[in-house]
């Protein structure tokens, strides 16, 4: 989940922003900084203009003074121009720093108090300029005032350090406080812009990254769109979507070369698309393509179109609809050219009941001959059978033993058309198959084989057989010739016994068995302890007409295995056959199950 | 619609004549075995008025001694073969002659004679329709029949079916279910 | 009274066959009348006047021209005039196919033509013998089916 979280473009998003907001704060910040050391500047000029105000007072003042004492010395009133000036001056100094210190309230009050002994210092100048004057300079009077004047001038020296120094104190103070602040922020606005640059690198290794996988999947849609290009060629594919949201269809290249079309040759719209449909069919798929809107889903559906030369091609489409992450329904459909297959199935089937009516033919063939072969024997037999109840005293020996051989002749053929008729009639299909247990086809077969069974005195031993899908008179067939079979060729002097085993097999499990379509068989085994036949005729003996034996040793046709070959072929199973010469065979049937 | 029925051939015959003999207005009594003994004299135009009555209904009036014992050789069989709940522990050759009052081989040289056929043949001819009837109206399996008609085994059953009717009870009953699906 | 005789009816068009077949009756001795119609027109013909004496049996070939024996068997089975004809096929041949379906259809009896005479007249008398015993024993005609 966190791990899916990082690699999503939400994540890159967050970063982003992120980033966005530590720049925006490392620029407020450093913003701050700006203003604080303009701000500290100003306090720097600010003291030195207080200072420089101050020095300024106490220059005037020493002027004035100077020229005070010029004043008494000579009398002339030139030396008291500094005098009046620095008065004048003085007080524009003093609004100038009225002006600098009105926020600091210390100072302020300094200010006053500075302003106080000014006034006070003046006062005495002007005392003893009068006394001056009068030339009373060497009164006592005189004396105290100048005296005083020297006191109020070094307390205002002292203010005016006092001040100073206070100036600068509070220079010192900010200095400090600037450059602790200066110290911190460098380190913590470079620290802010190496993550921000982190995280930055950070972003663009994730979209990068994203970008080459873009790429890369761009590279690999587009080998993908040209090989579904050539597929939709190669088994004449077209494919087309149908956005939902703003009913427009687009067509793949293909699906225009369906048409008989270059891509792209016209605007692909149902009405344009339905140009080409095949008259008798528009109607059905307009139905259908209304219906398909309705849906959202379009079932398999089968139509024709008429290329602009004219030539029919047979089409098949299909769609379903799916949604995007932002939630738009498309319909993504595929359409077919289906025409060779069909030409294919039609020629197949017309080969097919081509076949089947050679068949039939020959079924009927081979049906109708025995069939109609059977009347004239039947009546031949018959009229010998009244010969010899009736008239056979009255012929010579010689007559009766051609009368004997005619009858051998007519009852063997009669044991071939019969053969030749059950054999046709073999070759039944699927349709006949019902679900059948097999121990009653036995036990039915059993009760057809009474007479040879009782006369020989044979012993048959059968397992549990299972049920199955048959065709109930051929398995029937099927066991009562086997069976038949085994009773025929008995040992003479020993009492025949069949034993009837059955098993369920793997296909795996016979070789014979490898090509077969079904996994499972049913194993039915009969063995025989009659007088077997030479292993290489094990596949021969299940071919039409093959005879071991002469057939004044075993009456026989040749047919009887044939049929029973031509039954196991008709239910997708085998018949084999394994023998040694003197102690009997053994018939296995697989049946698919 | 169709619906199946099941009737006992005795029950009809005996209401029918009851019926018929009601009407002649004449003392009776029904012996069962198609036996009817009239406690008064049958005057020749009742006989002829009776045998009338009975005709449509393909009944005769048997009156030779030979065929009347015939008869009576039949239904000891038939009861013979639809009643087994009475466990034979005779053989059937002398229960016969025990019921019937005649050594057996009287009764089987009378029997083919009238009938072409043996007492064996046609106790196994009502044994197999009685099988039939099983098969059909009581939905019964071959291995119950072969118990309840005393078969050595299903096998044995089956096969004296098939020789006896020339096709297997699988067959037998197939064919019955298509004759009855064409009739609806 | 009944007539003491069983009456009896063969359609083939084979000119031996109805030969054998009524020179077998006629040595079995066993009190029949035996009628036989070339082809089942005629045959059907016959049955069809009112006052036709029924028999007890038809025997029906399977293979004839003009109207074959499946056509007269339907044809039989759907008059209810002729429910007390036993109907025994007649034929060659014997397919399975051929067999069920005349049962089907409503025949009583399936006879494969035997190809000797002893055993014609086997075949006949056990038909006639077993039609006797439906007729006078009471039994079911529905279930009668016999295949020889």
């Amino acid at each position: 989940m966190a791990a899916k979280f990082l690699k999503s473009a939400v994540f890159t998003k967050v970063i982003f922003v992120v980033s966005l907001f530590l720049i925006l704060f490392i620029a407020g910040l450093g913003y701050k900084h700006m203003t604080e050391v303009s701000e500290s500047q100003e306090s720097v000029m600010h003291t030195y203009k207080v200072n420089v105000e101050l020095e300024q007072i106490l220059s005037y003042l020493k002027d004035a003074e100077t020229g005070q004492r010029g004043f008494i010395i000579t009398q002339d009133s030139i030396y008291l121009e500094p005098f009046f000036e620095g008065r004048g001056k003085i007080n524009n100094t003093f609004a100038e720093l009225k002006q600098l210190t009105k926020d600091d309230r210390e100072q302020t009050e300094n200010l006053r108090l500075l302003n106080e002994l000014i006034e006070e210092r003046l006062e005495y100048f002007q005392i003893a300029s009068t006394y001056a004057l009068k030339d009373q300079t060497d009164l006592l009077r005189f004396k105290k005032v100048f005296f005083e004047g020297k006191m109020t001038m070094d307390a205002i020296r002292v203010k005016l350090n006092e001040m100073i120094l206070l100036e600068n104190e509070r220079l010192l103070k900010r200095k400090q406080a600037y450059e602790s602040i200066s110290n911190i922020t460098p380190l913590f606005l470079f620290g802010l812009i190496v993550f921000t640059l982190l995280l930055l690198y950070l972003s663009y290794a994730r979209i990068s990254v994203n970008l080459d996988k873009i790429t890369a999947s761009n590279k690999e849609l587009n080998v993908f769109k040209e090989l579904t290009n050539q597929s939709e060629m190669i088994n004449k594919h077209g494919s087309w979507r149908w956005n939902v949201n703003t009913d427009e269809f687009s067509f793949s290249d293909n699906l225009f070369r369906l048409l008989g079309e270059q891509p792209n040759s016209f605007a692909p719209t149902i009405e344009n698309f339905m140009r080409f449909v095949h008259p008798e069919d528009v109607e059905t798929l307009k139905d259908q393509v209304a219906q398909m809107k309705v849906d959202m889903d379009l079932p398999f559906i089968y139509y024709r179109v008429v290329h602009k030369n004219g030539t029919i091609r047979y089409l098949k489409a299909y769609g379903k609809s799916i949604m995007d992450t932002e939630g738009n329904v498309q319909l993504l459909g595929t359409t077919t050219d289906i025409t060779d297959e069909i030409d294919s199935f039609n020629a197949l089937q017309k080969r097919n009941k081509e076949l089947e009516l050679n068949n039939k033919e020959l079924a009927a063939f081979n049906y109708v001959a025995s069939h109609d072969l059977q009347e004239p024997l039947r009546k031949i037999q018959t009229f010998l059978s009244r010969l010899e109840d009736s008239e056979a005293t009255s012929l010579t020996e010689k007559g009766q033993t051609y009368m004997q051989r005619i009858n051998v002749a007519a009852s063997r053929m009669r044991l071939l058309i019969d053969d030749l008729l059950q054999y046709s009639r073999s070759s039944k299909s699927d349709e006949d198959k019902v679900p059948s247990d097999l121990n009653e086809l036995l036990q039915s077969a059993l009760i057809e084989l009474e007479e040879p069974i009782e006369n020989n005195q044979a012993e048959i031993v059968a397992d549990p057989l299972p049920e199955l899908q048959v065709v109930p008179f051929q398995i029937q067939q099927l066991f009562i010739n086997l069976i038949g079979n085994a009773l025929k060729y008995r040992k003479e002097e020993t009492a025949p016994v069949v034993r009837i085993q059955y098993s369920s097999v793997d296909k795996t499990d016979h070789p014979i068995l490898s090509q077969s379509v079904a996994e499972r068989f049913h194993k039915i085994d009969f063995k025989d302890n009659g007088i077997g036949f030479e292993s290489e005729y094990g596949e021969k003996i299940f071919t039409l007409f093959t005879r071991l034996h002469n057939k004044d040793e075993y009456s026989g046709t040749g047919i009887g295995l044939a049929i029973c070959r031509k039954i196991t072929d008709n239910h997708r199973g085998h018949i084999t056959a394994t023998a040694t010469p003197g102690s009997g065979a053994i018939f296995t049937i697989y049946l698919p199950e | 619609m169709k619906v199946f029925l099941k009737f006992d051939y005795n029950a009809v015959c005996m209401r029918v004549l009851e019926e018929k003999l009601d009407a002649l207005g004449l003392d009776y009594q029904l012996s069962g075995f198609g036996e009817v003994d009239f406690l008064e004299n049958l005057s020749s135009d009742k006989r002829a008025e009776f045998a009338g009555f009975l005709e449509p209904y393909n009944i005769e009036i048997v009156e030779e001694h030979k065929s009347i014992l015939v008869q009576k050789i039949k239904d000891t069989i038939i009861d013979m073969v639809y009643n087994q709940d009475a466990e034979l522990t005779v053989k059937s050759s002398v229960y016969l002659s025990e019921a019937l009052g005649h050594s057996y081989g009287y009764l089987a040289n009378l029997f083919s004679e009238v009938t072409f056929t043996s007492i064996e043949h046609f106790t196994i001819l009502q044994k197999i329709e009685y099988t039939k009837h099983l098969i059909l109206n009581e939905g019964m399996s071959l291995t119950e029949i072969a118990f309840k008609l005393n078969y050595s085994s299903v096998a044995h059953l089956s096969g004296q079916f098939k020789k006896t009717t020339g096709i297997t009870p699988s067959a037998f009953q197939r064919i019955i279910a298509k004759r009855r699906e064409n009739l609806n | 009274m009944a007539s003491n005789y069983t009456h009896i009816i063969l359609a083939d068009d084979d000119e031996d066959d109805r030969m054998f077949f009524t020179d077998a009756f006629d040595e079995l001795k066993i009190g029949t009348k035996v009628a036989t119609f070339p082809d089942g027109i005629a045959l059907m013909d016959y049955l069809n006047q009112s006052d036709a004496e029924l028999p007890s049996i038809l025997f029906l070939d399977l293979n004839m021209p003009r109207k074959n024996g499946k056509e007269c068997l339907k044809e039989i089975r759907q008059n209810s005039r002729f429910n007390s004809v036993a109907v025994a096929i007649y034929s060659t041949s014997a397919s399975e196919e051929d067999i069920e379906d005349t049962f089907v259809q409503g025949a009583n009896v399936y006879i494969k033509k035997p190809s000797s005479f002893k055993k014609l007249k086997n075949v006949l008398s056990s038909v006639v013998a077993t039609n006797w015993q439906y007729e006078t024993s009471g039994l079911n005609r529905d279930n009668f089916l016999l295949r020889l």
